[in-house]
């Protein structure tokens, strides 16, 4: 299987600043793969996305060390238009990312220009506006619609390059909380239905341990824990002390086995904590001292 | 509700069947009726596009109700000016690059006193303790636009609060902080309120809300679907999805454990839920 | 937002249905048969038709109302002005120390009214009938280079973002104990320094934002692009098209080559 990125050993450095924003970063995913990157403020989760599509270092510029490659290509040498054909890309502020006077113009702006033969577009339209549940808004006008609606168009503007790679710089911005829940949801069955990688910054871990296969998280633009959620969740002090909120249910588990060790198995989700806190409660008696 | 507060003393907030539609026909309040009482932490609540910033403007008569009516401080807000209501409610926007024009973030904090007409040693002390309360006092030489977002935010917070104003209008603040200036800016609520500050916040984040605020009014199509404490508020799931909201799984959970009859209580926060659990097993013992 | 609405009502008629490159090129046409032609009777049946045009346009009694009233205040405004400063011909009607009126003055007048009338109308029309995107895509089919189509595109775009913008900055103020209402013209002009201020960063903020976006779609990947919606002449776009040249053409003709005074 190919993969879909690979950091090695890469440092970026801002053109003007005197510190990296990523710092000596080796991690990569395989394609199908659903990674969430974590980190604070600052942290440098925007400058890895935009890594990924070259936009760092080709519009802001930056010195880069270290190697950085995307679908087998070196992600330094191709340029963000072409970059642009595999790399789909979601900015985490949807007011500014969204140009055209119509939905469907905006959803078949990429494919227009890579010339994608027009009844193709028209389908890929379609394809993309459904995904994201905003069929029959064909021509509505972007800026009239909600913050919802302005990020599910976002995200259909993304998808109709049938990228391979997806990636989403905080995407629940401004969301509500189903419609948070809604998103997580299309990004699974995106994956399901089409194998597509998907990287997802992020600053806050709730709810997420259920979307991603994989959990990355930076500090002060170092990788300081990268695996399944559950065992990076498992390290919840280094979560914490990367400035990430940690999932309440998580920060549960571990609060719990730090006060009654060896009492409680690390969970997850509320149903597993509910059965782990009854037990630990209906336990009392046997191991009273 | 806190009807015997009320009673005590007049609301400073009092919105009586207020309707307002925008310009080209959004019906964006359809009749809401609430009273906020001095001191009250309130927070509001709701889908996008359900009205809450609508009913937040309202609050210091930037937008003026098209029928019923807006009371702050036994005022009504559609004959009195917004530079008025200003010295009683200090509005934060959500987003602060909307406010900030200032060479210098302490010029930025002295602006409103400064337009106010507080004199000169005035307006130094209440910009200097604006600049403390939000732990920015170190940043009063530096350009407002070359700070990070969460500085930004904080300034805009402080040159508010800089107006001494005794209602806080909070539009979203916690959006684009992390975990650490999020909680920051709670504690910091808790000292304002602790001194007497009525504080109404806007978030989508129902983990503030569970843990910091006392009352929640939930927006739902420009009507309040439910106005209540927070246990209760968080009581009823399908009642808060229909209103497009969830509550925290601390919270569910608190409420999954009483009702097994392991809990007393209700928890808001992880450590709270542990610390019943201590009390509930020494009992036991 | 009163300011920046883009006048355009979405509705099904013939005018609507119209290519945008048919109806930029009647409007021109209908725009110079107006300037040309200078006799008040063919001025009023034109304006005539042209109002008739716009009722068919059937554009919200609001937008419309809404520009009329500006078009007929012009249209007055030169009527009365016209004469006191066009004094030439017999017989004259007033004599004032230094203001004249004379009767083919008054004519002359509403002629000229009734051709600011038929312009501005006509330019209406088809703002009223055709999208902001249809206006520019046309005008991309006619040869204008794509990127400064697609710049045009996005200034008409974000012309209402920028607006609001701004009314937030102004509230945002205001909310401070700011009054843009009181002082002097030089005063309420250093307040706005409040306004543009922050009104500027946004702006660069919007542009760098949308130059980033417009990459990260792939604008440029390739020299040729293709179109999702193509605009494609009907029958009826070329009867249109021929009508509107013929009531251009045959009047031209008759006033300068057989100097028909129309
Ligand atoms: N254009 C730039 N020029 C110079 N420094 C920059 C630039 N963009 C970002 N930085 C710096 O690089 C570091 C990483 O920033 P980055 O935007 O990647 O962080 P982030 O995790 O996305 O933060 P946030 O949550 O605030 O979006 C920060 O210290 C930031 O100040
Ligand atoms: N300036 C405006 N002009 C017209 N309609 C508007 C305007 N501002 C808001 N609306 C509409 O009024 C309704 C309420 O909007 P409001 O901004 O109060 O929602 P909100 O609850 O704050 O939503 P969010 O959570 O997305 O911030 C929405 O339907 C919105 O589209
Ligand atoms: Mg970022
Ligand atoms: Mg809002």
């Amino acid at each position: 299987m190919m993969r879909a990125f690979e950091l090695t050993k890469t440092t970026v450095t801002y053109q003007g600043s005197d510190f990296p924003a990523l710092n000596d970063v080796s991690i990569g995913a395989d394609e199908g793969e659903i990674v969430l990157l974590l980190g604070s403020n600052n942290a440098g989760k925007s400058t890895f996305c935009r890594l990924l599509n070259g936009l760092v270092p080709k519009s802001t510029p930056a010195q880069i060390d270290g190697k950085v490659e995307v679908l087998g290509r070196d992600a330094n040498r191709t340029s963000v238009a072409r970059l642009a054909t595999m790399v789909g890309m979601v900015f985490q502020e949807p007011e500014n990312q969204l140009f055209c006077m119509s939905v469907e113009e905006e959803v078949a702006f990429g494919p227009e220009n890579v010339a994608i033969p027009r009844a193709e577009i028209i389908a890929r339209v379609e394809w993309a506006l459904e995904a994201v549940g905003l069929t029959g808004y064909n021509a509505r006008s972007p800026s009239n619609l909600s913050g919802g609606e302005k990020q599910r168009l976002a995200i259909a503007a993304a998808l109709s390059m049938r990228p391979r790679l997806l990636v989403l710089d905080e995407p629940a911005y401004a969301l509500d909380p189903t419609g948070r829940v809604d998103l997580y949801a299309l990004l699974r069955d995106l994956r399901e239905r089409y194998g597509m990688t998907i990287l997802i910054a992020e600053r806050d871990a709730e709810e997420m341990a259920e979307l991603c296969d994989r959990m990355i998280l930076l500090r002060n633009g170092r990788v300081v824990a990268d695996g399944a959620p559950n065992a990076v969740l498992s390290g919840i002090d280094e979560v914490v002390a990367a400035g990430v909120s940690p999932p309440q249910i998580a920060h549960l588990s571990s609060l719990l086995a730090d006060r009654f060790p060896g009492k409680t198995r690390p969970f997850f989700t509320t149903d597993d904590a509910e059965k782990e806190i009854a037990d630990l409660v209906r336990a009392t008696g046997s191991d009273a001292p | 509700m806190n009807v015997s507060i009320a009673a005590q003393s007049p609301p400073i907030i009092s919105l009586q069947n207020a309707r307002f539609s925008y310009e080209g026909g959004v019906e964006a309040l359809r009749g809401v009726s609430l009273n906020v009482a001095r001191g009250e932490n309130v927070a509001i609540v709701g889908g996008n596009g359900s009205g809450k910033t609508t009913l937040a403007k309202h609050l210091n008569g930037l937008l003026k109700p098209s029928s019923g009516k807006v009371l702050i401080g036994g005022e009504e807000t559609s004959t009195t000016s917004v530079a008025t209501l200003a010295r009683t409610v200090g509005y934060v926007f959500q987003n602060p690059d909307y406010q900030l024009f200032c060479t210098s973030v302490s010029e930025e904090v002295r602006f409103g006193p400064k337009n106010m007409g507080f004199g000169h040693d005035d307006e130094s002390a209440l910009a200097e303790r604006a600049l403390k309360l939000m732990g920015i006092s170190h940043l009063r030489e530096q350009s407002p636009v070359s700070l990070s977002l969460g500085d930004r935010r904080k300034v805009a917070i402080a040159s508010v609060l800089a107006t001494s104003p005794r209602v806080l209008v909070l539009d979203e603040p916690t959006t684009g902080l992390d975990s650490v200036e999020s909680a920051q800016l709670m504690a910091t609520l808790g000292v304002l309120r602790s001194e007497g500050m009525t504080i109404v916040l806007i978030t989508h984040d129902m983990r503030l809300v569970a843990q910091h605020m006392d009352r929640v009014i939930v927006m739902s199509e420009g009507r309040i679907a439910f106005d209540a404490g927070v246990e209760e508020a968080f009581s009823d799931p399908d009642r808060l999805k229909r209103c497009k909201l969830l509550a925290p799984p601390i919270t569910v959970l608190a409420q999954r454990l009483q009702a097994q009859g392991l809990l007393t209580e209700g928890a808001t926060t992880p450590l709270q839920l542990v610390e019943q659990l201590v009390r509930v097993r020494g009992e036991q013992q | 937002m009163t300011r920046f609405e883009d006048l355009y009502t979405e509705a099904d008629t013939f005018l609507h249905r119209l290519d945008p490159r048919v109806k930029m090129a009647s409007v021109l046409m209908l725009s110079l048969l107006a300037i040309i032609m200078s006799a008040l009777t063919y001025l009023l049946v034109l304006l005539t038709f042209i109002f008739v045009l716009l009722l068919l346009a059937r554009s919200s009694y609001r937008k419309t109302t809404f520009a009329m009233k500006f078009v007929l205040r012009f249209m007055a405004l030169i009527a009365i002005l016209w004469p006191l400063f066009d004094p030439s011909g017999t017989p004259v009607l007033i004599r004032l120390g230094p203001v004249v009126i004379t009767e083919p003055g008054i004519w002359r007048g509403l002629a000229s009214a009734a051709r600011v009338g038929c312009l501005a109308t006509v330019w209406y029309i088809l703002i009223f009938t055709t999208s902001q995107r249809d206006l520019v895509r046309g005008l991309v089919k006619l040869g204008l280079r794509f990127d400064f189509g697609l710049a045009l595109a996005i200034a008409l775009r974000y012309f209402p973002t920028f607006g609001t913008v701004m009314d937030s900055i102004i509230d945002a103020q205001r909310s401070r104990g700011m009054e843009f209402e009181k002082g002097n013209i030089f005063v309420r002009a250093r307040k706005y320094v409040a306004v543009l201020g922050p009104a500027i960063v946004s702006a660069l903020k919007t542009a760098d934002m949308l130059a980033l976006a417009l990459q990260s779609r792939a604008y440029g990947a390739r020299r040729n692009r293709t179109y999702l919606r193509e605009l494609n002449m009907r029958p009826s776009d070329y009867v249109a098209l021929v009508a509107a040249l013929a009531m251009f053409i045959v009047p031209a003709i008759a006033k300068y080559a057989f100097s028909i005074p129309i």
